[in-house]
């Protein structure tokens, strides 16, 4: 076929125009328009021969997330998906070339839009619309590269300001740096380059305002940080620093600082003595204990069973009163699964110490929460809450074990014992010999009466 | 009969007569007591938003001079008059600490024959038994140009540098060298002492003095009010006047972390840090400081920082489980983390369950520091806020 060349757009006898692809683009016959710039052109007015080369592909991938708004026209009618390689079928119907041959392989001689028989199999590159998604792609491309070196750009002075600012001038621009950050970063996590992130974990020491501090580790935790930046970020009177945070700061603080824990744990060289601290451990239970804001009671229970998993914390963290603060928490019914198993699983793992195991004994209502969760709906609840009561019965077994057969331990442990789990079926077992030791047979199959599980 | 009365009718009419000037008396007092009543009402408002600051802690724990410092800071500081004040009490200090140096190396010297490492020259040792026997007098003599030489010399010998390297067995006090030093200036005849001079002062405090002041300055009006109360750190009854203090805002605990190895003034075979200690948890276990926030302020990390190099931290019971890491700055800051902790555990230990929800926080301070306490206060008057601000329930 003969090319043909671009020109400016020109008449045809009867009204007609004849669109080529920028104008139609630029002119938003196609909704190409808006914000920042138009397309380079150079100067005989057809595309920039650098932007042709950028493969459309890859433009669609990384536009994927921006392009809502693709005109329904490129899109290929058997993916949905825009098409890189357009063809028309002889009933004027386009789709994406390898669509429409899978198609044509598992049989079909259909259009698949119109449902027309096809005398004739032949696809034509619609080498049009080709041009148009090209340059509809390109513009948007072009636009959010320069939307984000923009952003970059922003993000680099603000650094600037904030190594010579003081005070109020100083809040704003971590202010808006934090801005500029919660808006980019699920897609550009190196919004702020390097040298940004350090002198920001720079402004982070036993004398920063808790304004200036809770501003950065907004935005700190909204990145992502080299191991060299987080193991800076573990030095004690930093540390201590997001310990007080999290204890005086609002909600949206907390949340903040216990993120940017967790990601510090996620370190190889992160050693247990980072959070070894009572401070650290009273806030977190503090956090834990207030109910109006569920999404802090998350973020707390996640925290403190990453912590729990460390053994040496373990007798610290029962030294605070983790132990009836977790069971009064899980005596809510009204609590959901992704609260209740995080909370038995720090307790599975204190009652792993001999303190932890005396402070859950001593916990009037320890074993008949654990007892009720114990088929609450999900495997993991029912793993944990067995090693607790099988710990707790094992240590104190004349005080636990009638409380838990009381509480109606018995009916569930024969349920499990016929369970699928092998794992959990032995616990069971062994647990369920152990606690009819004190009984006679016929009391106790008494006391394992089904009707006593339905609650 | 007529007489009687018209008597009658005269006593009626000054008995109504006699009523008025007692309407006019009533009203005159009810309109002052009411004045009063309002009054009482206003400042018993007005107190109410001024915030009240404790400053407690052991004898030569730093509280006096950061009272002194806020003075500085946030008050006019130190006039003339008072500055000319203080001379007399550095000389004093003078006396008081050469005194000690001296006496300290003869006792030294006397327990441990053997050595004569605190044996002070011959020379040297009439100036010693001459400036004993001032520093023993209940009036000092002015410090002039000859006596200051005299120390000089003393102070210079060997034996006396001896001593002060060992001064914790003693009672010398931590500004021994700052005086030393500045003797020239201190016996000028026109000798006026610096802010600095008078941070360094050391006046042990009776009774209890306090200042209000306001962080931002007296002219924006929009600050906080504080009132800074100073106590004596000395044993005596505490706990008699101690809940005269109830529901202040926070309690300022001042702990020097330098003096585990030194002894008490009071009792000189009990260790310093561990009466620190036994106070602590005394305070955290009184009622009358439910609510008030604690502010912890571990002091004289300067001399800390030089100390732990060569005096481990173990010497004291309460560190015994310490364990060394190295050397130079890092073992410095491993050593105040230790030191932290323990406060850390100590408060937590001693706190009810109920009473974890008030504020405590641990600042690293240096009193003798003007700009690092300032920072600090910085810090402390933005907690009192926020925590003010919370509790009103708009944060």
């Amino acid at each position: 076929m003969p090319q043909y060349e671009q020109h400016a757009s020109w008449r045809l006898e009867g009204g007609g125009q004849i669109i080529d692809p920028e104008t139609a683009v630029k002119g938003g016959i196609l909704g190409g328009g808006g914000g920042g710039g138009g397309l380079p052109t150079g100067k005989d007015g057809s595309l920039v021969v650098a932007a042709e080369k950028i493969d459309l592909r890859k433009m669609i991938e990384e536009l994927d997330s921006e392009a809502e708004d693709v005109p329904s026209v490129f899109i290929c009618p058997i993916s949905l998906e825009p098409m890189v390689d357009p063809v028309t079928l002889i009933t004027g119907q386009t789709y994406e070339r390898a669509n429409i041959l899978k198609w044509f392989s598992m049989g079909h001689l259909t259009c698949p839009t119109t449902m027309q028989e096809l005398w004739d199999d032949a696809v034509t590159p619609n080498r049009t619309l080709y041009q148009l998604i090209s340059a509809w792609f390109s513009q948007r491309y072009l636009q959010m590269k320069k939307r984000s070196e923009d952003v970059q750009g922003r993000a680099a002075e603000l650094i600037q300001t904030l190594k010579k600012a003081k005070g109020q001038v100083r809040v704003q621009a971590l202010k808006e740096l934090h801005n500029i950050v919660i808006s980019h970063a699920p897609v550009n996590k190196s919004v702020v380059d390097i040298a940004g992130v350090t002198h920001l974990s720079s402004l982070l020491g036993p004398f920063t305002s808790h304004a200036v501090g809770s501003e950065v580790i907004a935005i700190l935790v909204n990145l992502t940080l080299d191991s060299d930046t987080k193991s800076n970020l573990m030095q004690p009177a930093k540390i201590s620093l997001v310990v007080d945070l999290l204890n005086e700061g609002t909600i949206d603080t907390k949340i903040n600082c216990t993120k940017l824990i967790e990601m510090l744990m996620a370190e190889r060289c992160f050693r247990s003595e980072v959070v070894s601290s009572l401070s650290l451990l009273v806030a977190l239970l503090r956090l834990v204990k207030d109910k109006r804001h569920p999404n802090g009671v998350a973020a707390g229970l996640t925290l403190l069973k990453d912590i729990g998993s460390h053994a040496q914390v373990r007798s610290l963290m029962v030294s605070v009163g983790a132990v009836p603060q977790l069971v009064e928490l899980l005596s809510n019914p009204k609590w959901e699964l992704k609260f209740i198993e995080p909370a038995l699983q720090i307790l599975d793992d204190l009652s792993t110490t001999p303190e932890g195991l005396s402070a859950l004994k001593d916990c009037p209502q320890a074993i008949r929460t654990a007892v009720r969760l114990l088929m609450n709906g999900s495997d993991v609840c029912t793993h944990h809450a067995l090693s607790i009561l099988w710990a707790v019965c094992k240590l104190a077994f004349d005080e636990c074990a009638s409380l838990a057969v009381e509480a109606g331990l018995g009916a569930k442990l024969l349920l499990l014992r016929s369970g699928c789990n092998p794992e959990m079926k032995q616990r069971a077992a062994e647990l369920l010999k152990l606690c009819s030791r004190n009984y006679s047979p016929t009391v106790f199959s008494s006391k394992c009466k089904l009707t006593r599980t339905i609650q | 009969m007529r007489s009687m009365l018209s008597l009658s009718i005269v006593s009626m009419g000054s008995f109504c007569s006699r009523q008025q000037p007692l309407n006019e008396v009533d009203a005159e007092e009810n309109i002052q007591a009411a004045e009063i009543d309002r009054r009482i009402a206003q400042e018993t408002k007005a107190e109410q938003h001024i915030h009240k600051l404790l400053l407690l802690g052991a004898g030569e724990s730093g509280k006096s001079t950061i009272f002194k410092q806020i003075r500085l800071l946030f008050q006019t500081g130190f006039d003339e008059v008072e500055l000319k004040s203080y001379a007399s009490v550095i000389h004093a200090n003078v006396y008081q600490t050469i005194k000690i140096l001296y006496d300290g190396a003869k006792e030294l010297a006397q327990n441990d024959p053997s050595s004569s490492k605190y044996v002070v020259c011959t020379e040297n040792k009439d100036i010693g038994e001459k400036l004993s026997e001032i520093g023993s007098k209940m009036d000092y003599p002015y410090l002039t140009k000859e006596i200051a030489k005299e120390i000089t010399t003393l102070w210079n010998d060997p034996a006396i540098q001896e001593t002060y390297s060992h001064g914790n067995k003693l009672q010398v006090p931590d500004c021994a060298q700052y005086f030393m030093e500045n003797l020239e200036r201190f016996s000028e005849a026109t000798y006026v002492p610096t802010k600095e001079d008078v941070l360094h002062a050391r006046v042990r405090t009776t009774g209890v003095v306090e200042i209000q002041f306001s962080p931002v300055g007296e002219s924006r009006k929009s600050g906080e009010v504080y009132r800074l109360y100073d106590v004596g750190g000395q044993r005596n009854e505490r706990r008699k006047w101690i809940h005269l203090f109830e529901g202040v805002t926070s309690v300022i605990f001042c702990a020097a972390i330098s003096e585990y190895d030194q002894l008490l003034f009071e009792d000189e075979t009990k260790n310093r840090m561990m009466e620190t200690k036994e106070l602590f948890e005394w305070v955290l276990k009184q009622s009358c400081f439910e609510k008030s926030s604690f502010m912890l302020f571990l002091n004289k990390f300067d001399i800390f920082e030089k100390k732990i190099q060569k005096v481990p931290l173990n010497v004291c019971e309460w560190f015994k489980d310490y364990q060394p890491v190295g050397s130079g700055r890092q073992e410095v800051e491993h050593a105040y983390e230790f030191v932290k902790k323990k406060y850390e555990e100590l408060y937590f230990q001693n706190s009810k369950p109920d009473r974890v929800d008030r504020a405590f926080k641990i600042y690293r301070t240096t009193v003798l520091d003007q700009k690092l306490i300032k920072k600090t206060f910085k810090l402390v008057d933005e907690t009192l806020r926020r925590r003010n601000l919370i509790e009103a329930g708009l944060l």
